[in-house]
């Protein structure tokens, strides 16, 4: 069982897919439409867009569902006429919630289980940026009991206490040969930690719903990783440690969202974030030999625009489409291969069947183009473009009762 | 139904979505610009070579910077390209120093002596075997600027001899002859460093530095007979040999934190040496000990202790003091000024390896590697401490395509540094 689970776990990994290793993808409607939601009471994931607008969703639910990560990232060594490429590793993220209670009563539960920062990013193990890194896996799955309280038939409040499980994994080359075979070190670990997510929905007289949402910061603390170092010569191995400690913020996120209802059938949602990113100041290894090694980081906080839109078509078939425009909180300089970072531009697409009253099949698409970015690293030296396109198919069950 | 042919047609429209292709990053496009790189001819000493770790051997030759920017020039028009490797059942060439064993944090230093390709001794002169051959890289270790013009160089360099048909004593031929007997359109020339390495790494002692107005008429000489023929090219100036790790492994520092380790130094203060002039005194942080001081083990020995007495010094050959630093950096300077004139007078690309090697041995990244003039750990010096590893010749192969492509507007693709070691650890 163990086993089964921890293999689900090694699964889930996900480039950060919103900004930097934030990953938006944790609603298939919302991801179809810009990954926009947080002033709408659209479905079960509202447990993550807007807690407050849990309470207002008409029908209890449970859905589940999951999205594959195709990840292009092409990386041009400057002065270089050899481009590189990252290997093709699918990741697939999962996200399900439940709501509960009397959709009568004012009070309603919920739960969701989701996977808001993660990257996935394998290079070949010769690649020129080997020495800064090969491969990250890196995620945190977010458990998130949530309770909603609709105050007045307007307005809504929820939040939930968030239980994050975060999981590391870096390897890396390190400049030692063995009999001709690279030296490689392999930092893994995992940790449990706190957080929390708030929100409150507002219908207003206007028809326009509001929501403001606030989910915290939670600071990743890894104790006691595995420092696994191979191939190295032996007289260097005395040197070397076998454990570390590492902190990683997971920033907070900020979010002021709108819903317009142009019609019965459609919805426009306008979301914008913003993610208390300047937290990440450094990611600093701190081995059991007493060495440490910190990396500078400096982000600064960053916004993502989102617009989307979805038209209910038919009693079967719901059309959704959406744009978003996310600002790299990554500054110059800082741009590292694991998580090569841009400006970018995402679009989306997908459409919601109903074969039934109850069940829901939703399909979304997502586009991102993230913008060219030339740059020197000014701790490793790497210097050259990155240049990176992801595409992001996902399907959701859900079951209203 | 209806609901199956919508699955089916999502399906196929994400799979559609996922066949797109890759991101395109617009590359250099290759050019070769204003030079011809049709037959790349190198000149220099051990730095072109490939010498490294004490010696020349195979592994070296093969990661010598000339054979570096030849792979890349195939891009831009470059020809093939031939270094005169030793054999491979010879592959140690003339031997070389290893690291047998680092034992918290102090190396033990041992020599390769099996599979040499020695062939006899003459004298002083060490013969080696014969190569016979295409050849592109003319590197000559121990060769001096005064030496590309001198008759029967050979007679005195075995590493030259074995270049050149005929036997021992037999061929008179200079190495700027030799070298540019064949027609050549482009050449790099990075001569120099022996007319002052030489005096440096002896403590001063021994061979003088060759006389300033005679480098200042060779390398016009050699310059002048390697553009006769309109060939474009790329010269290299001398690197700063007093910020070696030869010079800056032992220290003042280093050889008191020893002494004051033993029972019976613990109570020293001072290492008195023997400066080039004047008494004996004590030494200071600005006089500069070579790396043999260390290996040859002498301080502390002998009935007046080696090093810790006025009477018994540090000899002269292990110290570089203060003035005789000066003097160093002064004949450096005015070689360097006169390579660069030189080159700009004719048109030719430079490539400061003062410069860059300053850089690079103050402590740089390259691509997420460490590279100091940290003697072992820094990766940029060989166990020599004073020629450069495979990742340091690297690293100047860039330097040479940088220079290159800035003056003749070609793009020379870098080479990736990557690819290459440091010092190899048991």
């Amino acid at each position: 069982m163990r086993k089964i689970l921890l293999s689900f776990l090694l699964a889930v990994p996900v480039l950060g897919f919103s900004q930097s290793f934030q990953v938006n993808l944790q609603g298939h409607k919302q991801t179809a439409m810009g990954g926009a939601g947080a002033g709408l009471a659209l479905d079960e994931a509202a447990v993550f867009f807007n807690p407050g607008a849990v309470s207002f969703l008409k029908k209890n639910g449970v859905q589940a569902g999951v999205n594959g990560i195709w990840l292009k990232t092409a990386f041009n060594e400057t002065g270089s006429s050899i481009t590189e490429y990252n290997k093709t590793k699918v990741p697939t993220p999962a996200a399900a919630y439940a709501v509960l209670g009397s959709p009568e009563n004012r009070l309603r539960f919920g739960i969701g289980v989701y996977t808001p920062f993660g990257g996935a990013m394998h290079w070949k193990e010769d690649w020129t940026g080997k020495f800064t890194v090969t491969s990250l896996d890196l995620h945190a799955i977010y458990i998130q009991p949530t309770l909603s309280l609709k105050i007045t038939d307007e307005i809504g409040i929820g939040g939930g206490l968030v239980y994050a499980l975060g999981k590391v994994d870096l390897k890396r080359a390190v400049p030692y040969t063995s009999n001709g075979v690279q030296t490689t070190a392999q930092l893994k670990g995992d940790s449990k930690d706190f957080g929390w997510n708030a929100g409150i929905f507002i219908k207003t007289i206007s028809g326009v719903s509001v929501g403001v949402t606030h989910r915290s910061q939670v600071t990743a603390k890894v104790e006691n990783g595995d420092a696994i170092f191979s191939n190295a010569p032996s007289s260097v191995q005395p040197l070397l440690p076998t454990t570390f400690n590492a902190t990683l913020p997971l920033p907070a996120t900020s979010t002021l969202g709108f819903g317009f209802y142009p019609s019965e059938k459609t919805t426009i949602a306008l979301d914008v974030n913003w993610v208390w990113w300047h937290a990440y100041k450094d990611l600093t290894f701190y081995y059991n030999n007493g060495t440490s090694t910190p990396s500078a980081r400096n982000y600064h906080d960053a916004a993502t625009f989102r617009v989307g839109i979805q038209n209910e078509t038919t009693s079967f078939l719901t059309l959704r489409a959406g744009a978003a425009y996310a600002l790299s909180p990554v500054g110059k300089g800082y741009v590292t291969p694991e998580v090569p970072d841009a400006n970018r531009i995402l679009l989306s697409a997908g459409i919601g069947l109903k074969p039934s009253e109850r069940l829901g099949v939703d399909f979304s698409f997502l586009y991102e183009n993230l913008k060219s970015r030339t740059e020197t690293n000014i701790e490793s030296g790497l210097s050259g473009t990155f240049k990176t396109v992801a595409y992001i198919p996902g399907v959701a069950l859900s079951y209203k009762f | 139904m209806k609901s199956i042919y919508f699955y089916k047609s999502a399906l196929a429209l994400a799979v559609l979505g996922l066949a797109s292709c890759k991101p395109s990053i617009d590359t250099i496009t290759p050019s070769k610009g204003t030079a011809d790189f049709t037959r790349y001819i190198a000149l220099g000493n051990s730095l072109t070579a490939g010498f490294s770790d004490g010696g020349l051997y195979l592994e070296g030759q093969q990661n010598s910077f000339p054979e570096m920017i030849a792979a890349q020039m195939k891009a831009v028009g470059g020809g093939s390209f031939a270094t005169p490797f030793f054999p491979a059942d010879k592959a140690n060439g003339t031997g070389y120093l290893k690291l047998t064993a680092l034992t918290n944090g102090v190396p033990t230093i041992g020599k390769e002596t099996m599979n040499l390709a020695i062939r006899g001794q003459v004298g002083a002169v060490t013969l080696y075997t014969k190569y016979t051959g295409e050849m592109n890289n003319y590197g000559v270790p121990g060769i001096k600027l005064i030496h590309a013009r001198f008759p029967k160089y050979a007679d005195f360099n075995g590493l030259y001899e074995r270049l050149l048909p005929g036997e021992y004593g037999t061929n008179p031929t200079t190495y700027l002859d030799f070298a540019t007997a064949k027609p050549w359109t482009f050449f790099s020339n990075w001569l120099g460093n022996n007319d002052i390495l030489g005096y440096a790494a002896a403590g001063a002692t021994g061979e003088a530095p060759t006389d300033k107005a005679l480098f200042t008429n060779e390398y016009n000489a050699v310059i002048n007979k390697l553009t006769s023929t309109g060939a474009k090219g790329v010269v290299g100036t001398i690197p700063n040999v007093t910020v070696t790790a030869y010079f800056r492994t032992v220290t003042l520092k280093t050889l008191l934190a020893a002494v004051n380790a033993t029972p019976a130094g613990a109570s020293v203060k001072d290492i008195y040496i023997q400066p080039g002039i004047g008494p004996a005194r004590p030494a200071t942080a600005d006089d500069l000990f070579t790396l043999p001081l260390s290996s040859d083990g002498v301080i502390g020995k002998g009935q007046i202790p080696y090093g810790l007495h006025p009477l018994n010094p540090v000899e002269s050959k292990y110290v570089l003091d203060k003035a005789e630093v000066v003097v160093v950096n002064d004949y450096i300077n005015t070689y360097n000024n006169t390579i660069k004139s030189v080159a700009n007078a004719k048109g030719l690309a430079v490539m400061d390896a003062y410069t860059v090697l300053n850089e690079y041995g103050a402590g740089k990244h390259v691509n997420g590697i460490p590279v100091s003039g940290a003697f072992i750990q820094g990766n940029l010096f060989s166990l020599d401490g004073i020629h450069l590893t495979p990742l340091g010749y690297a690293i100047t192969a860039n330097a040479f395509i940088a220079a290159i492509n800035a003056k003749y507007g070609s793009s020379i693709p870098i080479v990736d540094v990557t690819k290459y070691r440091g010092v190899k650890f048991p």
